[in-house]
């Protein structure tokens, strides 16, 4: 029989924007086998400290809200079930805190806003469209040239790459923008090709990339964020 | 206590939009494709527009291909109306279905990445409920983005907005509505960052603030589903319509709840009992597994409300099991991959080997702010309210009446999107708003009474004890004698959650007074769902009536329910339109008042 509840422990990381002063909780959770840790995090709110900030939306691995590290590794904490954490990191203790691709706001809620703003900088969007086909029916895009780039439309923008990405945001859009320019760069239906590739060879763009596979490794849609990198230094994604 | 509490900053735009889910950008989109100066703003509570709840939609939109020699926008009307068990308004059901392909072809020139036939086309697959000929045959009607068509939307609709220069505000709640002599300014908001508030001041003013699911224990719906929309709307001595109407899944994964689609019934998997009882037998002998979702959604139910269900120890709610270990290991590979890993990441189980725990899942909200068919929100006398709109989940027009289609509501989005950007531009363009501005200073008694509050409590336990009776009592099985006691029970709820002390008073990022604020709202919407779902002594759609198991000629109307206080509501009726039926056009008797039988 497996155990059905675990004693666990959660070092989290605080700050409190109001004092400026930044400082770790301990809490300890008599928790289920099943419960994901934002059920944890929950109970936290509901029995013990109801000041402790964190986010998420949909609760089951579509919006990439509630994203944090736990230790140490960026993940979606609703698809961290407490038995596999358990067994994952071998050990009942765990420490969290927010992902380091932005400023915190309070606790493990980060300033997102910001951390988009390297994606808005790509132009997650087609720029000029090919017109329709003459009597106004949709494009021909055949299922074998969609399954060239389908996986990367797939990035939820949790910035778990981002965080795990060895070369610096300040510097790096980051894996997950550059999904998204190369998305673009391989769709047919975006005839605006060139201001594209200046973004992607740009200096913050893909050559700072050191070829880790952290982004791969990490992201929780299991998109091989490494491999469009590479597909575009090798330049490889211009359209079939 | 010093009342600290004040407006910040005053902001004016053209066009204020309270939400960034699917029906808010395409309504923003439209506008700023219009009339590319507009200063259109757009709030969410979320983290960014992306982290919207239409981004978890799955299936697909139905939509019928003018190109389809099969299907018509006729059978796609009919289909509606009866799903809808004769309660959607027909002009609004003739306005969507007609513009649906239009929008598609929106979304495919904007960069939707649609899943393609052999052709390259659109590919398109069917749902429950999608037919040809009046109920004849099924027919494929849904085209789809694989099973990430909610996200296909989102991605289009953020980037266009993008591309046109829209000003988001996330994590910012619209807090109280402003609305003098039946014409809206605005709205005050509560930016959650900063701990500021601030007044909108805007020409138009959009709801598009989506669902209520919080409302109930087990929900596929988003956290922050708390039916803030309608809570807004009741605070300003507006009625909401239709509230009673709530749609349950039948199959929720214990315990968050999340959807488990119906393919897993129609590949075979079998519903079992505590002591392993294939139960559904014995509701629908010929059926069984197959019947339709409110009839399964009951049985269910019923096993458990009669002991037969199973406690999940780790969240603590009842379900059944579903059992697919029968299945060949082909179906589990090739059929249900997504739900089977579903299954595993959420409650770590396999469902080749084990028996899998799951229950009804609140899912839409088919009743919610009334419209006009333009998208213009109504009072309680069918006036309109001059610069107030409302689409999307939080509105109803109404095109899903008592009982929605699945794949109806991501094209209410955007077509509904789409028709009142029209309309926005029109109103806009006639030059600045003449709307008497109102104060707005209802927000600092309220905050400030939350602040203040003193008594040792939970918050957190309050909503539980909340959802848990709303799921217990008014879900798929509702009695009178249920719903009296859920109305007593929540009355005594409001009173603790009044008292109940906040153990931190900042403003700035403070989730634990944003929940407070939330809990409000539940509450409202709980309390109006429970007061409309009494008065309706009969069954319709999604409202089951365990007491009154038949629908009756005389509830041929919508519920508008207004709430002067707390507990306190006014009830009145909106007429069906059924002016496809009175047209008296070619099959036009099948929009007549007909049985919902499948
Ligand atoms: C799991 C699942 C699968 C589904 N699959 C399908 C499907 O296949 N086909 C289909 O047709 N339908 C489907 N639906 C239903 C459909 O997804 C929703 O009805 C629809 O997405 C609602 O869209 P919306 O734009 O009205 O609201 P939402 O997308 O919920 O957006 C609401 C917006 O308003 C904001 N907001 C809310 N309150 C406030 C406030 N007080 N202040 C400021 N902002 C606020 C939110 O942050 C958000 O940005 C599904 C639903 C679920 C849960
Ligand atoms: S492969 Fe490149 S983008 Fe990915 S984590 Fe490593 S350095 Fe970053
Ligand atoms: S690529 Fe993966 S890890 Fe990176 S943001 Fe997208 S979904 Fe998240």
């Amino acid at each position: 029989m497996m155990e059905s509840f675990y004693d666990i422990t959660l070092n989290v990381h605080r700050y409190d924007p109001d004092t400026d002063k930044r400082w770790i909780d301990t809490y300890q959770v008599k928790a289920g086998r099943i419960m994901r840790f934002v059920d944890v995090l929950r109970k936290v709110n509901d029995e013990q400290d109801a000041t402790l900030a964190w986010g998420s939306s949909c609760e089951h691995g579509q919006c990439g809200s509630c994203s944090m590290k736990i230790n140490g590794k960026p993940l979606l904490s609703c698809e961290l079930l407490v038995e596999n954490a358990v067994h994952y990191f071998d050990t009942t203790t765990f420490t969290i805190e927010p992902l380091d691709v932005a400023p915190v706001i309070r606790d493990l809620v980060i300033d997102t806003d910001k951390a988009y703003g390297r994606v808005d900088k790509v132009k997650p969007y087609i720029i000029k469209p090919k017109p329709l086909g003459e009597k106004g029916e949709e494009h021909q895009i055949s299922p074998e040239e969609l399954e060239r780039y389908v996986d990367a439309t797939r990035c939820i923008n949790c910035f778990c790459c981002a965080s795990a990405c060895i070369s610096s945001h300040h510097n790096f859009l980051g894996p997950n923008a550059m999904l998204a320019a190369i998305v673009r760069v391989m769709d047919p239906r975006e005839q605006e090709k060139q201001s594209r590739f200046d973004t992607l060879y740009s200096e913050n763009g893909i050559y700072r990339c050191h070829s880790s596979q952290a982004c791969s490794f990490v992201c929780p849609k299991e998109i091989d964020v490494a491999h469009f990198i590479a597909l575009a230094k090798n330049g490889e994604i211009k359209p079939a | 206590m010093r009342n600290y509490l004040k407006l910040d900053a005053t902001m004016r735009c053209d066009v204020l939009i309270i939400g960034a889910g699917g029906a808010a950008l395409r309504c923003a989109a439209e506008i700023l494709e219009q009339k590319p100066n507009a200063n259109v703003v757009a709030l969410t509570k979320v983290s960014h527009p992306q982290k919207s709840h239409t981004s978890t939609a799955q299936g697909g939109l139905a939509a019928v291909d003018p190109k389809d020699p099969l299907d018509s926008t006729l059978f796609h009307m009919f289909d509606t109306w009866k799903g809808s068990d004769c309660t959607a308004d027909q002009n609004v059901v003739k306005k969507i279905c007609e513009s649906a392909w239009e929008q598609i072809l929106w979304l495919e020139n904007r960069g939707m990445h649609f899943s393609r036939d052999p052709q390259g086309r659109l590919s398109k697959r069917t749902f429950g409920g999608h037919t040809r000929n009046f109920g004849e045959a099924s027919v494929h009607r849904a085209v789809f983005e694989a099973d990430r068509t909610g996200k296909g939307i989102m991605d289009t609709g953020w980037g266009e907005t993008l591309k046109r220069g829209i000003t988001f505000i996330n994590q910012c709640l619209a807090v109280e509505l402003l609305i003098k002599n039946g014409a809206c300014s605005g709205c005050i908001v509560f930016r959650q960052k900063e701990g500021t508030f601030v007044k909108i001041l805007a020409k138009a003013t959009i709801f598009a603030s989506g669902g209520s699911g919080q409302v109930f224990q087990v929900t596929t719906n988003c956290r922050q589903n708390t039916g803030d929309g309608l809570a807004l709307v009741l605070q300003s001595g507006l009625p909401v319509m239709d509230p009673e109407a709530v749609q349950f899944h039948p199959t929720g994964i214990v315990g968050p709840g999340i959807l488990a689609s119906e393919t897993l019934r129609s590949v075979g998997g079998i519903l079992r009992n505590a002591a392993f009882e294939p139960f559904m037998v014995n509701y629908a002998p010929k059926m069984k597994e197959l019947a339709p979702r409110d009839l399964v959604a009951r049985a269910i139910e019923s096993e458990i409300r009669e002991g037969r269900g199973v406690m999940n120890p780790d969240h603590n709610i009842p379900h059944v099991w579903i059992d697919l270990r029968h299945l060949p290991a082909e179906v589990h590979e090739k059929q249900i991959p997504e739900v089977s890993s579903f299954f595993k990441r959420y409650v770590n189980l396999d469902p080749k080997t084990d028996l899998c725990p799951v229950r009804p899942s609140n899912h839409y909200h088919m009743g919610g702010i009334p419209t006009n068919e333009y998208g213009e929100v109504e009072d309680a006398s069918q006036n309109i309210i001059e610069g107030l709109y409302a689409i999307g989940e939080c509105a109803a027009a109404s095109f899903h009446g008592f009982n929605r289609l699945g794949t109806n509501s991501i094209l209410e989005l955007i077509t509904m999107g789409k028709l009142v950007a029209d309309r926005v531009v029109a109103a806009i363009e006639k030059g600045p708003s003449h709307n008497p501005e109102s104060d707005g200073k209802r927000f600092i008694e309220r905050f400030s009474g939350y602040l203040q509050a003193g008594k040792k409590d939970s918050l957190g336990l309050i909503r539980s004890s909340l959802r848990r009776i709303m799921t217990e009592n008014v879900s798929v099985f509702r009695t009178e004698k249920g719903i009296e006691e859920a109305i007593q029970i929540l009355s005594e709820l409001k009173v603790r959650a009044e008292n109940t002390a906040l153990a931190g008073r900042s403003l700035a990022m403070n989730q634990e007074l944003v929940q407070r604020w939330e809990l409000d709202n539940l509450l409202a919407v709980s309390m109006v769902i429970c007061q409309a779902a009494l008065d309706r002594k009969e069954s319709r759609g999604a409202h089951f009536r365990d007491d009154y198991p038949d629908r009756k000629d005389e509830y041929n109307h919508h519920t508008l329910i207004s709430m002067i206080d707390f507990g306190i509501t006014e009830s009145g009726r909106r007429e069906v339109d059924m002016s496809i039926f009175k047209a008296g056009g070619e099959q036009h008797e099948k929009f007549a008042i007909i049985e919902r039988k499948y």
